[in-house]
C-alpha cells in the first residue's frame, strides 16, 4: 500500500539521471528544454493560458509604444508646415494619452501574467522539492549537507523564475522589437540613414553577452574571496585561544589584513569591467544619435527626409537599446536558469532508498516479537560492517539493554529497526516477519522512538509531544509529559503547554528536552519503545524518577533501552554488550556483574564515581 | 556587558549621530570623494548636451532656412555670411547679441531685412520688411545653387554639432568610468579599514566576551555588515549629488530655454513626486513582508531537513508537507503583493512621464504653430523631461539602502563601543624571563556572577616542578590553567609569578613565556610548519623541525604527503587526536616557553602514538615549570606535586605516594580513573603498587 500522500507520488523527477554538465550554448535547444522542464509540464500545461496571456499583452504594449514617435514624426512635419490647427494638435495628444493609458494597463497585465506565473513555477518548485526530499531516506541526509539543500532550494529555483520571468519577458522584447524596429525603420525612412544609426546597435547586444559574462566570472571571484575573508574571520574567532595564549593577535591582524585587501583587489578587478559596462553601452548606444544628428540633420536640409522623419528615427532608436540589451542578457540568463534547473534535476530524480516493497505482508499491526538473525550490515558505500553476527531474540513486552562505547554499533541497531535503512532479507523480523515486508507506515507507527539528538521543533510543548498525530487530547499529553517528568517544567513556562520551544520561545535545557522527547514517543502508546540514551543530560536521581514512572509503560511492550549508565539498564530482562559491531556478552545484570567482563568493570567503576561525586564538600 | 544583537529589523533610513560616526570613516578620502562629486558634476553637463546641441541643430541650422537675416553690401558684414547676388546675407541669429537690432533705417552697417520663403517647392528671396509699410518687399525664386549655397553652410553646422556631441559623449564616457572607479576604490578602502579596525578590536577583546557572543554574529559584523555600508558610501553618498545635479541642471535649462515651458512641464513633478511617495511606502511594506517570510520559509526549511528524520520516523511527512505548503503559499502571497505594488507603481511612472510628453505637445506644439516657440526648443524638453523622472525613481532604492546601512551600523558601532578589552597594567613590571615559580593566593574565580568554579585556592609550585591537577570532570583543573596567563580574569586572590602579581605584568609579556597545549588542539588553515610557527618569524624553518623531532612529531610529518608544507584541510580532520597533541607540543616547544601548561588530551590514542606522546612529554617538562591537568597515570607518578581539586576546592595536596596513604579523594579518583591503566602498567612491569579492589 503506497500511503505517500498524492502529491508526493507526482514530485518524482524524470526518468534517468542527467549529467551535472555546465551549461552551453547547446542547452538552448528545445529538446533538452522539454526534458528539463519536465517536471513542470502538468504546471505549464495548467498555465498555459496565463503564459500566452502575459505574451499577448508585452506584445502589445511593445506595439503600442512603437507607434509614439511616429505620432510625434506626424506632429513635427504638420506643424512645420503650418498644417495643424489646435484641434489637430488636440487629437495627436489624445493619441497619445490613449496610447499611453492603454500601454500602463497593458503593463500592469504582462508584468502579473508572466511574472506572477513565475512567482506560481517558483511555488510549485518549492513545494515539490520539499516534498521530494521527505520521500528521500537517510543516508541521503548523511550525504548532502542542510546548507547546500537549502543552496537549491534558494538559489536555483530562483535562478529558474528568473529565467522563466525576465528570460521570457526579454526573450520576447528582443525578438519582436528588434524586428518590428527595423521593419517600420526600413518601410518608412530612409534606407541609408537607417543602416547607418543601427550600425553601433548590434554591439550593444555585443557588448552586454561579453561583459555579462566576464562580470558573472569576476563576480564569482569575489564571492570567493568574500568567502575566504568570512572564513579567516570565522577560524581565528574560533581559535582565539590559541591567538592569545601565543601572543598571536598582530599577525593575526596582518593575516587578516592580506584576506581583506584580497577582497578589495577583487572587488576592484570586477569594478574595472563592471565600470566600464553601463558608461560604454550608453557610448555606443549614443553613437546612433550622433549619426541622426550629422548625417540625419544634413538629409533635412537637403531635403531628403522631413524634419518629422528626423524626430521619429530619434525616438525609434531611443527605443531599440533596451531590445538589443536584452539580446545580450537573455542568454545568460536562459543558460544559468537552466543549469540551476538541471542541479535541481539531480536531486529530483534522486530514488528513496526506503520504500515500501511491492510485496507487503498484511500487517495491521505489530505485537513487539523482534528478531535479529544473523545480521550484517554495513552503511551505503562502506565496505567495513557496522553490525556483525547479530543473532538475538526480543519476546513481545520484554525489555532488552544495549551497552557499549560510541561507535559499538548501538544506535545503527535501532536505525535499523526504525528501517531508516534497508536490512538484508530474512535478517530482522518483527513477529516473524521479515521488516522489509512490514509497512513503513504500520512499523513506524507501532513504534515509539526517543533518539539521541533529542531534536525538537520549534513548535509549542504540546504539538512537540502530540507530533505524531493530530488526534491527542489535551489529557493525553500531558500525562506523557507527566510519565516522562517534564509536566511540572512545562507548567513553568510563561505559556504553559503553548510555549514555543527554541529560539522564538523559552530555551529549554538538555534535560527538557530530552524528557519532551520521551512524552513525544510513549504518548503514540507504542508496542515497542526505543529509548536511545536518552537520559544523558539528566541526573541521575531524575532518571531513576522517570524510569519508575516509565517501568508501568514498559511491562507491557517491548522495549530497547540504550545507556552508559548500568544504572538504567540493569533491571533489563537481557542485556548485551556491543562493542565494534558485535555482540561481546549478554545475560542479566547478575549474571554479567559475575562474568567479570566489561560489563563488571563499568559497573564498579559507575559505583565508585557516585561514591565520589556524593562526597561532600568541608 | 550587552550580547551583540541579531535583530533584523529595519528601522529608519537616517541617524545624524550615526552618519556623523560614518563620514568620519569617509574623511581621510574626502579629495576622492570631492573628485568624485566634480567629475559627476562635468559628466551630468555632458549628459544635458545631446538635447542642447539637437535643440541648436534644429533650430539655428536644420530648421533655420527661412530664419531672418540681414543683407549687407560686400565688405560691410559683421560676421562672415553667405554671398549671392553681390549681397552678404547673415542670419541675425549668427550676429552677436550686442549688435544693434535693426532700428537706424537704411543705414548701410544695420544691414537691409531679408529672409527665404518656400511655396510649391521652390525657394524665393524675400527683401525688405514685409511689416513696414515704407519699404515695398522684393520677392525672387533662387537657382538651386543660390540654395545650396545657403545648405551647405548649415550641413557644416550640423556636421560641427555633432562632432561636438561625439566630444562630448566621447568625455563623458570616460570621466563615467574614471568617477565609477575611484568612488568604488574608495568605498572598498573605507571599507577595508573598517573591517581592519573590527577585526583588530576583536582580537585585544577578552575571552569572556567570546564565551559570551557566538562567533557567527561576530563573523557577521565583520563581514556582511560592512558590505551593507560599502553599499551606502558607493551608491548614496556620491550618487545622491549625480541626482541631484541632474535634477537642477535640466530645471536650469529648460528655466533659461523658455520660462514658460519650463513651467508647464515642471507641473507634473507634485503627481511624480505623489506616486513616488506613495509607492515607498508600499513597496517598503511588501518588501518588509516578503522578507520576514522568507526567512521563515528557510527557517523552516532548514529545520525540517535537519528533522526530516525525525518527521519520517513519526510518518509525519504528510502534516509537514501541508505546513510548508501553508507556509510556502504565504511567500507567494506576498511576493504577488509586492509584484503588484510594482506592476502598478513602474506603469503609473511611465504614465506621468507619457502625460507630461502629451502636455509638452499640446502646449509647445500650440506655440509652434504660433510661431511663438522654435521647434529645436521643444524638441530639447520633450528629452529633458525624459531624463528628469529617472533621479526621482532611483531615489526610493536609495532609501532602502539607507535603511539597512543605518541598522548595519548601529550594529557594527555597539561592537566596537563593546569595552571588553582585557586590560593591562597601568604601571608594568618587568619580568623578563620568568624563572618561573607560580603561586595561587586565596584565588576565587567564576564566569558569571557567583558562580564559584574556583573557591579560595591556593597553592604554590617551585622553578622547573612539574605539578599536577587531578578531580572529577567539572571540578575547575582547567579553569585553573587558563587563569595562569590572565585569559580571564581573578574575582579575589593574587596569582603570583617570580613573586609578582600577574596583573602588573604587561599581558604580552605574561603570555610570551607561557607555552600552552589545550586538550582540544586547534589547527589553522595553512600547512604543518605554520601551525607549529603560527606567524613568528623568528622561528626558523630549522628551529619548527628541531622543535618537532624533540617531542617525536617529526616522523609522522616526514609521512605525510608534502611533509612540513603538507595542507592542513578543516582544522585537521586528517590527523589524528595523538598527531594533532604531538603538534600541540612542537608548537608549545618552538616558542621556547619558561612555563608549560597543558591539559592532557583525553581522547583515544593509540598505542603507538601514546607511547611517543608520553615520551615527549617526558623531554617537554624538563627545565620548565609544568603545570598539567592530568589523566594519565604516568604523567601523576612523575610529577613533583599533586593538586587535588573537588568541587572547585583544593582538598589534597602531596606527591602520589603521600596521597594514596591519605585514602582521601585522590585514592578514590585513582581507583576510578587508573586502575585500568595501572593493572595494564603492572602488567608490563613498570611499577606502581597494585591496590586492593574497593
Amino acid at each position: 500500500m503506497d500511503r505517500r500522500p498524492p502529491h508526493l507520488r507526482i514530485a518524482r523527477g524524470p526518468e534517468g539521471v542527467f549529467s551535472h554538465q555546465r551549461a552551453s550554448s547547446a542547452a538552448l535547444r528545445l529538446e533538452p528544454v522539454r526534458r528539463r522542464f519536465g517536471l513542470l509540464k502538468d504546471f505549464f500545461v495548467r498555465y498555459k493560458s496565463r503564459y500566452t496571456l502575459g505574451v499577448l499583452f508585452l506584445v502589445a504594449v511593445d506595439a503600442l509604444q512603437l507607434v509614439v514617435p511616429r505620432i510625434l514624426g506626424r506632429v513635427t512635419d504638420e506643424v512645420r508646415a503650418g498644417k495643424l490647427d489646435a484641434s489637430g494638435l488636440a487629437r495627436y495628444v489624445g493619441l497619445i494619452v490613449g496610447i499611453a493609458v492603454l500601454v500602463g494597463v497593458g503593463r500592469y497585465f504582462w508584468r502579473m501574467y508572466i511574472m506572477g506565473t513565475a512567482r506560481l513555477i517558483d511555488y510549485t518548485l518549492r513545494n515539490k522539492f520539499f516534498g521530494h526530499l521527505e520521500t528521500l531516506s537517510a543516508s541521503f541526509f548523511n550525504n548532502h549537507k542542510t546548507g547546500d539543500l537549502m543552496a537549491h532550494a534558494t538559489n536555483d529555483i530562483h535562478a529558474v523564475r528568473h529565467a522563466l520571468a525576465q528570460g521570457v519577458v526579454m526573450s520576447v522584447d528582443a525578438a519582436f522589437l528588434t524586428i518590428a524596429t527595423v521593419a517600420i525603420l526600413v518601410r518608412t525612412i530612409d534606407l541609408r540613414l537607417v543602416a547607418l544609426g543601427l550600425a553601433p546597435l548590434p554591439f550593444v547586444a555585443l557588448v552586454v553577452t561579453h561583459f555579462s559574462r566576464v562580470i558573472h566570472l569576476r563576480f564569482l571571484t569575489v564571492q570567493k574571496t568574500f568567502a575566504d575573508l568570512t572564513d579567516r574571520t570565522q577560524e581565528n574567532l574560533s581559535g582565539i585561544r590559541v591567538v592569545k595564549a601565543f601572543v598571536q593577535e598582530e599577525s593575526e591582524v596582518r593575516k587578516f589584513t592580506e584576506v581583506a585587501q584580497r577582497v578589495v583587489d577583487a572587488n576592484m578587478h570586477l569594478v574595472r569591467i563592471w565600470g566600464l559596462f553601463w558608461p560604454l553601452v550608453q557610448f555606443i548606444a549614443g553613437l546612433g544619435f550622433v549619426v541622426v544628428l550629422g548625417y540625419g540633420g544634413r538629409l533635412v536640409i537637403s531635403g531628403d527626409i522631413s524634419l518629422g522623419d528626423f524626430v521619429a528615427f530619434g525616438g525609434y532608436l531611443g527605443m531599440a537599446t533596451w531590445p538589443m540589451m536584452a539580446i545580450g542578457w537573455v542568454v545568460n540568463t536562459l543558460q544559468r536558469g537552466m543549469a540551476s534547473m538541471d542541479r535541481l534535476n539531480v536531486i529530483f530524480s534522486t530514488r528513496p532508498e526506503v520504500e515500501d516493497s511491492t510485496d507487503l505482508a498484511p500487517v495491521s499491526r505489530l505485537e513487539g516479537e523482534i528478531e535479529f538473525r544473523g545480521l550484517l550490515f554495513a552503511y551505503p558505500g562502506q565496505d567495513r560492517p557496522a553490525l556483525r553476527n547479530i543473532d538475538l531474540r526480543i519476546p513481545a513486552g520484554r525489555t532488552l539493554g544495549i551497552l557499549g562505547r560510541t561507535g559499538s554499533g548501538k544506535t545503527t541497531l535501532v536505525s535499523l529497526l526504525l528501517r531508516l535503512y534497508n536490512p538484508g532479507p530474512g535478517q530482522l523480523l518483527i513477529d516473524g516477519v521479515d521488516i522489509n515486508k512490514i509497512p513503513l507506515a504500520v512499523l513506524r507507527r507501532d513504534i515509539g522512538y526517543v533518539p539521541q539528538d533529542n531534536f525538537l521543533f520549534s513548535s509549542s510543548v504540546r504539538e512537540n509531544i502530540g507530533f505524531a498525530s493530530d488526534d491527542f487530547s489535551p489529557e493525553e499529553i500531558e500525562k506523557a509529559a507527566e510519565i516522562a517528568g517534564v509536566a511540572d517544567d512545562v507548567r513553568g513556562f510563561p505559556e504553559g503547554f503553548g510555549t514555543i520551544v527554541g529560539e522564538r520561545g523559552v530555551t529549554l535545557s538538555g534535560g527538557q528536552k530530552q524528557r519532551i522527547a520521551i512524552a513525544r514517543a510513549i504518548v503514540k502508546n507504542p508496542r515497542i519503545l526505543i529509548l536511545d540514551d536518552c537520559f544523558s543530560a539528566v541526573d541521575t536521581e531524575t532518571e531513576e524518577r522517570i524510569l519508575k514512572s516509565l517501568r508501568g509503560i514498559m511491562r507491557q511492550r517491548t522495549t530497547i533501552l540504550i545507556s552508559h549508565r548500568i544504572s538504567t539498564l540493569k533491571e533489563a530482562d537481557e542485556i548485551i554488550v556491543l562493542d565494534d559491531g558485535e555482540i561481546v556478552e549478554r545475560g542479566d545484570h547478575e549474571s554479567l556483574v559475575a562474568a567479570g567482563g566489561i560489563y563488571a568493570d563499568i559497573y564498579e567503576r559507575q559505583l565508585l564515581e557516585e561514591e565520589l561525586t556524593s562526597t561532600e564538600e568541608t | 556587558m550587552p550580547g551583540i544583537q541579531e535583530e533584523e529589523a529595519i528601522g529608519k533610513a537616517y541617524d545624524a549621530r550615526l552618519m556623523r560616526r560614518l563620514l568620519r570613516y569617509a574623511a581621510p578620502y574626502r579629495k576622492h570623494l570631492v573628485v568624485c562629486v566634480i567629475l559627476l558634476f562635468v559628466i551630468t553637463l555632458t549628459d544635458l548636451a545631446q538635447p542642447y546641441l539637437t535643440k541648436i541643430a534644429i533650430d539655428d541650422h536644420i530648421n533655420a532656412l527661412g530664419a531672418p537675416m540681414l543683407a549687407f553690401s560686400p565688405g560691410q558684414e559683421p560676421v562672415p555670411g553667405v554671398a549671392i547676388r553681390g549681397m552678404v546675407f547673415v542670419r541675425e541669429k549668427w550676429l552677436p547679441k550686442s549688435f544693434p537690432r535693426h532700428d537706424g533705417e537704411g543705414d548701410p552697417t544695420s544691414g537691409c531685412p531679408a529672409r527665404i520663403e518656400f511655396a510649391d517647392g521652390r525657394y524665393f528671396l524675400v527683401m525688405g520688411d514685409p511689416s513696414s509699410e515704407s519699404e515695398a518687399a522684393t520677392r525672387d525664386e533662387l537657382t538651386p545653387e543660390e540654395v545650396r549655397a545657403f545648405k551647405a553652410r548649415d550641413a557644416a553646422g550640423v556636421l560641427k554639432l555633432a562632432l561636438a556631441l561625439l566630444g562630448a559623449m566621447i568625455l563623458g564616457f570616460v570621466l563615467n568610468y574614471a568617477q565609477v572607479y575611484i568612488l568604488q576604490y574608495t568605498g572598498q578602502k573605507i571599507i577595508f579599514n573598517m573591517r581592519v579596525e573590527i577585526f583588530r578590536h576583536l582580537q585585544e577583546l577578552s575571552l569572556s566576551f567570546f564565551d559570551k557572543n557566538p562567533v557567527g554574529r561576530l563573523v557577521t559584523r565583520v563581514t556582511n555588515d560592512t558590505e551593507a555600508l560599502n553599499e551606502m558610501y558607493t551608491s548614496v553618498l556620491v550618487n545622491l549629488f549625480k541626482d541631484l545635479f541632474l535634477l537642477v541642471g535640466i530645471i536650469v535649462v529648460m528655466l533659461r530655454m523658455n520660462l514658460e515651458l519650463a513651467l508647464v512641464s515642471l507641473s507634473t513633478v507634485p503627481i511624480i513626486i505623489g506616486v513616488t511617495v506613495l509607492f515607498r511606502a508600499k513597496a517598503r511594506e511588501a518588501y518588509r513582508l516578503v522578507r520576514t517570510r522568507l526567512a521563515r520559509i528557510n527557517a523552516t526549511l532548514a529545520e525540517n531537513i535537519s528533522g526530516m528524520r525525525i518527521i519520517q520516523i513519526f510518518g509525519r511527512e504528510r502534516k509537514k508537507y501541508e505546513e510548508f505548503d501553508s507556509i510556502n503559499r504565504d511567500y507567494l502571497a506576498a511576493n504577488m503583493r509586492e509584484l503588484q505594488v510594482y506592476a502598478i507603481f513602474r506603469p503609473a511612472m511611465d504614465l506621468v512621464s507619457s502625460l507630461a510628453l502629451a502636455l509638452l505637445v499640446w502646449y509647445g506644439g500650440g506655440r509652434v504653430l504660433a510661431g511663438r516657440l522654435e521647434f529645436g526648443v521643444l524638441y530639447a524638453f520633450i528629452n529633458y523631461v525624459q531624463q528628469f523622472f529617472r533621479p526621482i525613481e532611483d531615489l526610493t532604492d536609495k532609501y532602502n539602502i539607507m535603511q539597512s546601512a543605518m541598522a548595519a551600523s548601529e550594529r557594527i558601532f555597539m561592537l566596537l563601543d563593546t569595552d571588553a578589552r582585557e586590560p593591562d597594567p597601568a604601571k608594568p613590571a618587568s619580568l623578563g624571563r620568568p624563572r618561573g615559580s607560580i603561586e595561587f593566593q586565596n584565588v576565587w574565580f567564576a564566569y558569571n556572577g557567583e558562580d564559584w568554579v574556583l573557591k579560595d585556592v591556593s597553592f604554590k609550585v617551585e622553578p622547573g616542578e612539574t605539578c599536577a591537577f587531578v578531580g572529577a570532570t567539572g571540578a575547575g583543573k582547567t579553569s585553573i590553567i587558563s587563569l595562569i596567563g590572565r585569559m580571564y580574569e581573578i574575582s579575589r586572590g593574587r596569582i603570583l609569578i617570580d613573586g609578582v602579581d600577574i596583573r602588573d605584568i604587561p599581558r604580552r609579556e605574561l603570555r610570551r613565556y607561557i607555552g600552552v597545549v589545550q586538550q582540544d588542539v586547534f589547527l589553522f588553515t595553512g600547512d604543518i610548519e605554520s601551525n607549529i610557527r603560527l606567524n613568528n618569524t623568528e622561528i626558523s624553518e630549522s628551529d619548527v623541525q628541531e622543535a618537532a623531532r624533540h617531542v617525536n612529531a617529526d616522523a609522522f610529518i616526514r609521512r605525510l604527503p608534502g611533509g612540513y608544507r603538507a595542507e592542513v584541510k578543516e582544522r585537521g580532520v586528517t590527523l589524528s587526536a595523538g598527531q594533532r597533541q604531538l603538534l600541540a607540543f612542537a608548537r608549545a616547544l618552538a616558542f621556547d616557553p619558561a612555563i608549560l601548561v597543558l591539559d592532557e588530551a583525553t581522547a583515544n590514542i593509540d598505542t603507538e602514538t601514546e607511547a611517543l606522546i608520553q615520551d615527549a612529554l617526558a623531554r617537554l617538562v624538563r627545565g620548565r615549570t609544568t603545570l598539567v591537568v592530568a589523566h594519565r597515570l604516568s604523567t601523576i607518578q612523575n610529577a613533583d606535586k599533586i593538586v587535588v581539586i573537588h568541587k572547585g576546592r583544593v582538598r589534597e595536596i602531596g606527591t602520589h605516594q603521600e596521597l594514596l596513604a591519605k585514602r582521601g579523594i585522590y585514592y578514590q579518583l585513582y581507583l576510578l580513573q587508573y586502575k585500568e591503566e595501572l593493572s595494564r602498567a603492572a602488567a608490563v612491569g613498570i611499577g606502581g603498587r597494585q591496590q586492593g579492589d574497593s
